[in-house]
Parts: structure tokens; sequence; C-alpha cells
């Protein structure tokens, strides 16, 4: 998109990549730090004499404490378990939605599908509250099944919009030819579209499974024991209550966002391209 | 099924085959999906979840606000009418807590924007290193945000915070500085934070409609002498103008209605200096359990939040071009 002379396109590309660095250094930066923390001595942490940069032995002590003297094992447990269910409601009810916005014409999908969307703009105060007297009643409160039913009320959407996108970027006349082939519009789907639109499916499930991992509004309500409580909670009411020390608290930090690492950097590409199909479209 | 097999000529083999049909489920679901109604079977699932976990407990929610509902005095119950709404109107904090709101969310957003579409044109160009890059600026806002927050306490620490060394070693501090307990940083060092977790979400938006302008069209401009800076503002800016509107308007969604990262860093503190709106219905639900009264704020939100998309999508005109 640069055009011009050879000595001002070298002039941009130098530009290019000192603004790249700057960004580079500002979103990890902070990351580099918390890493650092959590391998430093308590006493390079908390020093006489100013901020110590370089450790000057690296230990995994705050590591071992976080993980075997709070119950930072059971929060992540429970963090596992809701995640997974909500994974499971929104992939069972979801993806036959998002199918079906996709492929099917019928009346009132615009109605539909802007209903959706309008979701987003509800304050998550007001799904919380009553969702706390409707599970209190039911006995939902305080279990990971209700809170990942709670999940599910913002996050479906999303996944569905999600997945609707990467349907729409299969052929039109797929099913058509699966149909011509002796295929019901089950088998079709079954058969032909869903393995075609599996790395798309995995970059939903994965962008809901992170969103469901790092929720923290939702959980501090719906949960009041360490029973059902996730990490984002547990960590929270550690360095309110207990005055967790900056080398724990650091290594729970990068413990946590271990997973939500791993995981974008294994379906990065799709996941973008999936969040950003309507954009182009635009 | 297709019918031709089911023509008058049947062998045994095939009304064997007939009979399995009918008692194998997935046979009956394939039936089932030529008949008309096959999307509203699709959607079943998702209409009766939702029925019942949205649209169920946002009817319930919006009642609440005209009710006297408080967790720990269960006989105050009933029909208040208006009461909640009058009140707010009396309520200092109310004000307060919707001029902050106003502030941080302008704030945040421009900063993001900005933000945003800098690190976006920059990571658009088709230069070695830059795909990685991308992946690595785009990871913030993956992040959860009790981690971010934190993280960021740290590094603002008044005793041991890296920032605060390297502020005043550069000169711009006199000597280290507690961000969250002055009133007057509080909120400004909580929009810094917020920025750098969400201004990814620009980034990746701008980048794809980057993508989406014709190489042409820049071309065309410089062989009519155009300068880089009359391009950028003739021929980027309205080509995303669309996606920036869109953009916008999911972020101030975002930035009213999640108090995660205050309810983190400040609580709403010092005094009430960055208690927003979201976070204040937030604490009179959590801390003083008055649903009625946290429930109307929720509804006041909403209310404001569908006026300003109204009006925001209304004066950038973009629906106009669709």
């Amino acid at each position: 998109m640069i055009v011009g002379s050879r000595r001002s396109r070298q002039l941009t590309d130098v530009l290019t990549y000192a603004v790249v660095a700057f960004f580079l250094i500002f979103a990890i930066g902070p990351l580099v730090w918390l890493l650092l923390t959590s391998v430093k001595l308590e006493s390079d942490i908390v020093t006489s004499e100013g901020v110590r940069y370089w450790p000057s032995a690296i230990t995994f002590e705050h590591y071992r404490a976080i993980w075997a003297q709070t119950d930072f094992p059971t929060l992540f447990k429970n963090s596992a378990v809701t995640s997974s269910v909500t994974i499971v409601l929104c992939m069972v009810s979801g993806t036959f939605a998002a199918y079906a916005f996709s492929r099917e014409r019928f009346q009132g999908r615009h109605t539909l599908l802007l209903g959706l969307l309008v979701v987003r703009m509800f304050p998550a105060v007001m799904m919380i509250i009553p969702l706390f007297i409707i599970m209190r009643s039911l006995g939902l409160l305080d279990s990971s099944a209700g809170l990942a039913i709670a999940y599910t009320s913002f996050l479906l959407p999303i996944f569905i919009w999600l997945l609707k996108g990467f349907f729409d970027n299969l052929p039109d006349d797929l099913e058509d030819a699966a149909r011509i082939d002796g295929c019901t519009r089950l088998g079709a789907l079954g058969r032909i579209v869903l393995p075609l639109v599996r790395n798309g499916l995995l970059a939903t499930t994965v962008f809901v499974a992170i969103n469901a991992w790092n929720e923290f509004l939702f959980a501090l309500m719906l949960t009041t024991s360490a029973g059902s409580r996730t990490w984002p909670v547990g960590l929270q009411l550690m360095i309110g209550e207990f005055q967790l020390p900056w080398g724990m608290l650091s290594a729970g930090g990068i413990l946590s966002i271990i997973p939500v690492v791993i995981l974008f950097a294994i379906v990065q590409r799709s996941m973008v391209h999936g969040l950003t199909a309507g954009a182009v479209k635009g | 099924m297709t019918t031709w097999d089911r023509s008058s000529g049947q062998s045994e083999a095939d009304r064997f085959a007939l009979a399995i049909d009918r008692v194998n489920p997935l046979s009956w679901l394939g039936r089932l999906s030529e008949s008309r109604g096959w999307a509203w079977f699709l959607l079943l699932p998702t209409m009766v979840l939702l029925a019942l976990i949205v649209v169920y407990p946002t009817i319930y929610g919006i009642a609440l606000s005209f009710q006297d509902v408080r967790l720990l005095r269960p006989n105050a119950g009933g029909f208040v009418g208006l009461r909640h709404y009058q009140d707010m109107l009396d309520d200092p904090i109310f004000w307060l807590s919707l001029k902050n709101t106003v502030v941080w969310v302008v704030l945040a957003c421009l900063l993001e924007l900005g933000l945003g579409l800098a690190s976006a044109m920059a990571l658009d160009r088709a230069l070695p290193g830059l795909k990685v890059a991308t992946v690595l600026i785009l990871l913030p806002w993956f992040l959860p945000k009790v981690v971010a927050g934190n993280m960021w306490a740290l590094m603002l620490d008044s005793r041991l915070g890296v920032l605060n060394d390297i502020l005043v070693r550069l000169g711009f501090l006199d000597q280290y500085k507690a961000w969250f307990a002055d009133p007057s940083t509080a909120l400004i060092t909580a929009v810094v934070v917020e920025s750098w977790h969400s201004f990814p979400f620009f980034t990746l938006l701008l980048i794809a409609a980057l993508r989406g302008i014709p190489e042409e069209m820049h071309q065309a401009a410089a062989v009519d002498g155009a300068t880089t800076v009359q391009r950028f503002w003739h021929i980027t800016l309205p080509m995303l103008k669309v996606v920036i509107v869109a953009a916008v308007v999911l972020r101030v969604i975002g930035l009213v209605n999640s108090p995660d990262l205050l309810l983190i860093l400040t609580s709403g503190g010092p005094g009430h200096a960055t208690m927003v709106l979201s976070l204040y219905a937030f604490e009179t639900a959590y801390r003083g359990f008055d649903f009625g009264y946290a429930g109307a704020l929720a509804v006041v939100m909403l209310l404001l939040l569908m006026v300003f998309a109204w009006a925001y999508v209304r004066v950038s005109g973009v629906m106009a071009r669709q």
C-alpha cells in the first residue's frame, strides 16, 4: 500500500519495524515481567534498594507454593469442568443452529440473527441477578453445571455467529452434490459438511473455551464455595484476603494462562480468520 | 429418505432394510431432515436453551427493577413501581458513576482505536517477520482480566513497581507513585490497562479491513501526486469507516457492560473515583444484595446503550449505504 521511490520505501520499512517493535514491547513486555517475577527469589522481588530487573537465581519455589499450599489444583479442575460443560452445551445446540442460519432460508432468519447480536448489549449484571435467583431456587447455585449454563447464555450467541461464518465459506452446491448421491440432508451435514468445517469448529470451540476459562464476574457471583469456584475468582480472593505474595501471584498467573496461550497458538490462524470474516464483508 | 426404493417390486432384502430403517433413530432423523420444517428442527435446541437462559431471565430482570428485592430482607418484596428509578435521580453515586462511565468509555475507546489503527497499518505491510509479530501482539486480548489487572498492579506498585522505576529513571517522575490510590490518576491508569488488554480487538478487525482495500486505489492516487498523508485521509480512512463504526459500537458495549477490570484493580475507589455504572450495579447486587436497585441500574445502562448505538450508527451514516 505504500507507493513511492526506493528511498522513501526503505524509510517506511524502517518506520514499520519501529512501530511493530513498540507494539511488541507494549503487548508482550508485561508478560515477560510476570514470567521473570514468577521465577525470582523473594529477596529479588522485594528489595531494599530499588527494582531488581534480572533474577540473581532462578527458582520454581513460587510455582511449588501456589500448587501445594493453596487449593489451586481444585480451582483449575473446577475451571476445566465448567469450561468443558460450556463447550458441550454450545456445540450440541449451536452447531445445528449455525448450520441452519448459514444454509437454510426460513422466515424470521434475519430477526433471529439480529436478536443474537442484541443479547451482547445486555449488561452482565442484568443477567447475573435473575440467573442467581433462578439458580438458587433450582439448587444450581454454586455448581459447575449452573455456572456453565450461565456462561452459555452469552457464549452460545458468539459461538453461533462465529461458526456461521465458517459454514458461509463452504461452496453453495456442496449439499446438492451429496443429495444427488443419495444422502439425506442430515447425512450431507454429518458426512460432508461437518468434516469440511472442522477447523472452523475447532477455532470456534477454542474461542468459547478461552472465554469460559477466563471469565470472572459471573463466577464471582454464582459460586460461593471451594466446591465449584473457578481459578480467576480463587486467585482474586487469595490476593484480597491473604495478601498473596507477588511471586506466588505471578506463578499462579503464568500457570493459568499456559492453556490459553497453547490453545491460541494452535488455532490462531483459523480463529483470526473467523473473527474477521464479518469485517471483510462489512 | 427418497421414494424410489419403495416401488412395487420390492425384494425380501429391500423390505428388511425398510423395517430396519423404521426403528433406526438416525434414519428417522434423516427422513425428518427432508421435511419442510428442517431448519426449525435444527434451531430447536438453541431456541429452547436461549428462551430459558436469556429471554426468561431478561424479562425477570426487568421485572425485578420495579420490585423491592433484597436477599438479606426476605420480607421486603413487593411492587414499588418506578421508585428505584426515582431514587436514582437523587443518588449522587449514580451521577458520578455515569460521568465516570462516559470518561472511561470515551478515553479507552479513543486510545484503543489509535493503538489499533497504528498497529494494523504497520502489521498490514508485507515484510518478513510480521506474521509472527501479529500473533504476539494479538495475544493480550485472549488473556484473563484477573491476570492482566494484577500484572499491571505489580508493575505499577508504589514500592516495587518496575514502571515506576523506569519513569523515575527517565526523569518523568520524582518518586514512585501509587497510581491507583490517587483519585486524579486512578481512572486514567485503569484506562491504559484496559486498552492494553483490548486494543488487539481493533488491530484484528482493522488488519482485515486494510486487506480489503484494493492496491490500485493507492497506486492511482500516488500517480495523481497524492502524499502519504493525503492517501491516508482520503482513501484509507474512508475505506475503513464501516469497520471502525462497527468495532467502536461493539467496544463501547463491552466497555459499558463489563466492570471486571475496575473491580480487580480498584473496586471503584479511591472514594468513588473509578466507580462506573456497571461496577456500581454489580456492587449493589454483590455486596448490598439490593437486587431491585441493581436491576434498575442495569436497565438504565441497557437503555443508554441502545440510544447510543442507534444514534451513533445513524450519525455515522453507515446503514444508509447498505
